[in-house]
């Protein structure tokens, strides 16, 4: 809201630069799920932690919205600002395989019957997939891209005005929050249905 | 920092002919976010549900 109504027009993209408060926080999360699911997978790999094997399948479809809402977004900010709504540059292609990724592990989760087979070779796959996010981080400084390169970096001063950047930095964190909360409740449903047989879950539920 | 960037409601809605872009944008957002909720609510509930009818 405060991105939306409060900020100044910008001076270059006019009012179409409201997008940043959604296709930034979006962006940042898919590739932060992702990470967050390797990590899980590493867990889940070395320490059998089944918890995490929960976490990577509840985290997928997450961030498979996620990345669909950072590719929309960026699709329909490229309309009025690069005069195209898709070009096959490293950024979005690497950004759209990100996505087929996600699409690729919820399916291949589904098709198993055995869970604990579907969970370890789940693992695998994303750790092999991670490999995908740090090409997508650096792909605007690898190549010639249509992309804009990063505004905000941890290294460097931001390359956006104050007034800006503050509603930015909110709406990052309060999509955070959201998307928090939707894992928590996905974590729920899949504790909820691996654990049904199990006397624990019967006695808190 | 907290002033208005629009003097009207239609204003906002308009854009200087981006909100189609923006609003379109939030309308997405907005929809994957409530099915979302929607859905995981709904499949705790089914399981909750199942869970007490078996024990």
């Amino acid at each position: 809201m405060w991105g939306l109504f409060f900020t100044p027009e910008d001076f270059v993209q006019g009012n179409s630069y409201r997008i940043i408060y959604l296709h930034v926080p979006a962006s940042f999360l898919s590739q932060s799920l992702y990470a967050a699911m390797a990590i899980a997978s590493v867990i889940y790999l070395v320490w059998r932690v089944k918890l995490a094997a929960y976490l990577i399948i509840s985290i997928a479809p997450i961030g498979a919205i996620v990345t669909f809402i950072a590719l929309f977004s960026g699709s329909v900010w490229g309309i009025p600002t690069w005069g195209t709504w898709w070009q096959w540059d490293a950024r979005i292609t690497s950004t759209l395989i990100l996505f087929i990724m996600y699409l690729g592990l919820i399916s291949l989760h589904a098709s198993f019957s055995n869970y604990e087979k579907a969970d370890k070779l789940l693992s695998w796959l994303v750790i092999v997939g991670f490999v995908n996010i740090p090409i997508i981080k650096k792909s605007v400084d690898w190549w010639s891209t249509l992309h804009q390169s990063a505004s905000i970096t941890l290294t460097d001063k931001p390359s956006i005005d104050p007034s800006m950047l503050y509603p930015l930095i909110g709406s990052i964190i309060g999509f955070f929050g959201l998307i928090i909360c939707l894992v928590i409740l996905s974590s729920y449903v899949q504790i909820l249905k691996r654990e049904s047989t199990k006397s624990w879950l019967k006695d808190y539920v | 920092m907290f002033d208005l960037a629009f003097k009207s409601i239609q204003e906002a809605i308009y854009m200087s002919g981006h909100g189609i872009y923006v609003w379109s944008v939030v309308a997405i957002v907005v929809i994957c976010l409530v099915y979302a909720f929607a859905n995981y609510n709904l499949k705790i509930k089914k399981l909750i549900k199942k869970l007490n009818e078996s024990n």
